[in-house]
């Protein structure tokens, strides 16, 4: 079993602490370690998380899963952008021979990315059902950050949806694959059969039951 | 936020995202530092397989690099001693080159978005999402 990187310092009043989704995603990129390694074998390629919180699943990745990679870290929240730079930087060792380059930016989704340049995406979305999909905060220090990080709008689905209708312009038309989080309310298996529609091959690749949660993760690619 | 990043973001805005114009960014007011890391010459040239060359020419010359050849270099290899000065130097510009504080402005639309404590900030004013 891969070691599980360590995070220190954060403020969870700000910041997604790591729990059962993260840790069912941890254990599926570990599972998917071979199928990775040889899918970008002898290529540098473009691995992006989407909502890093703690950058505990970027730091797993690139240490862990596809070392030679440039990893970019996405977040709309400032304090976990700058929180997965510092759980990188505490995890990798100088001198680590493949260490590859990490980085990180404030953005929604993928809006600010330049079209089908991504190899491998990692999405543990906000995938509660809400009311609605909270507003972002204006101040950096305001808790609320941690609902933006939650809740997902109707059937929890909401900001999903967003990336995988645009999941053809995002990922690298010749290797792209994404790996992204479920609950059992986000109705998976419908969601699964409507991409499949669209050309894609949907493959559940984790899943638990995690307290009153049922979690799995579905593998995106054409 | 690292030079190589500048190689993979464009402008947000929809409106934007068919221009050719909305990458790569225009990077003003820029400070920078260098941040060194482990040098690994078959990692750079695998690297430079998958970059856009116009644009980190573009951004190396906002930030006041003109040194760059205006074509990609090709067939680099890690053992040729010519080719090892060229690999140094792309490291040394792509990877090590941090941009701790700026501006980046779109040339389609105008809009400007801030680099600050070394991350861009690319989310939208209501009115543009």
């Amino acid at each position: 079993m891969l070691p599980t990187p360590d995070v220190k310092d954060v403020d969870y009043d700000l910041v997604y602490e790591p729990s059962e989704d993260t840790f069912l995603l941890l254990d599926t990129l570990e599972d998917e370690q071979k199928y990775i390694r040889e899918k970008f074998a002898g290529k540098v390629p473009l691995a992006v998380e989407v909502g890093v919180g703690t950058g505990i699943v970027s730091t797993f990745m690139q240490k862990h899963i596809l070392p030679s990679s440039i990893l970019v870290g996405i977040d709309v929240n400032p304090n976990a952008c700058a929180t997965m730079i510092r759980t990188m930087q505490q995890n990798m060792n100088a001198g680590d021979e493949d260490a590859g380059i990490s980085d990180t930016v404030q953005m929604s989704l993928l809006s600010g990315f330049r079209d089908k340049c991504v190899d491998l995406l990692v999405f543990n979305p906000p995938y509660v059902p809400a009311e609605s999909v909270p507003d972002l905060p204006v101040s950096v220090s305001d808790s609320s950050w941690l609902e933006v990080a939650l809740d997902g709008g109707e059937d929890g689905m909401a900001v999903t949806w967003e990336l995988l209708h645009n999941l053809d312009d995002i990922l690298s038309p010749a290797s792209g694959v994404a790996y992204i989080l479920f609950c059992a309310r986000n109705k998976p298996d419908q969601i699964a059969s409507t991409m499949r529609q669209k050309g894609w091959k949907v493959n559940t690749v984790g899943h638990r039951k995690a307290g009153w949660e049922v979690l799995s993760i579905l593998r995106f690619t054409k | 936020m690292k030079f190589l990043t500048t190689n993979f973001v464009k402008c947000a805005v929809k409106s934007c995202s068919a221009s050719q114009d909305s990458f790569p960014l225009k990077y003003s007011e820029c400070q920078l530092a260098k941040e060194e890391s482990e040098y690994n010459p078959d990692f750079v040239c695998h690297m430079l397989e998958r970059l856009d060359w116009d644009a980190i020419v573009k951004v190396a010359a906002d930030l006041g690099n003109t040194s760059i050849p205006p074509q990609k270099p090709e067939g680099l290899d890690p053992i040729m001693e010519d080719d090892q000065a060229i690999l140094r130097d792309l490291h040394s510009l792509l990877v090590e080159t941090v941009i701790l504080e700026g501006k980046m402005t779109c040339s389609s639309c105008g809009h400007i978005y801030h680099i600050k404590n070394s991350i861009p900030n690319f989310l939208l004013p209501p009115h543009l999402v």
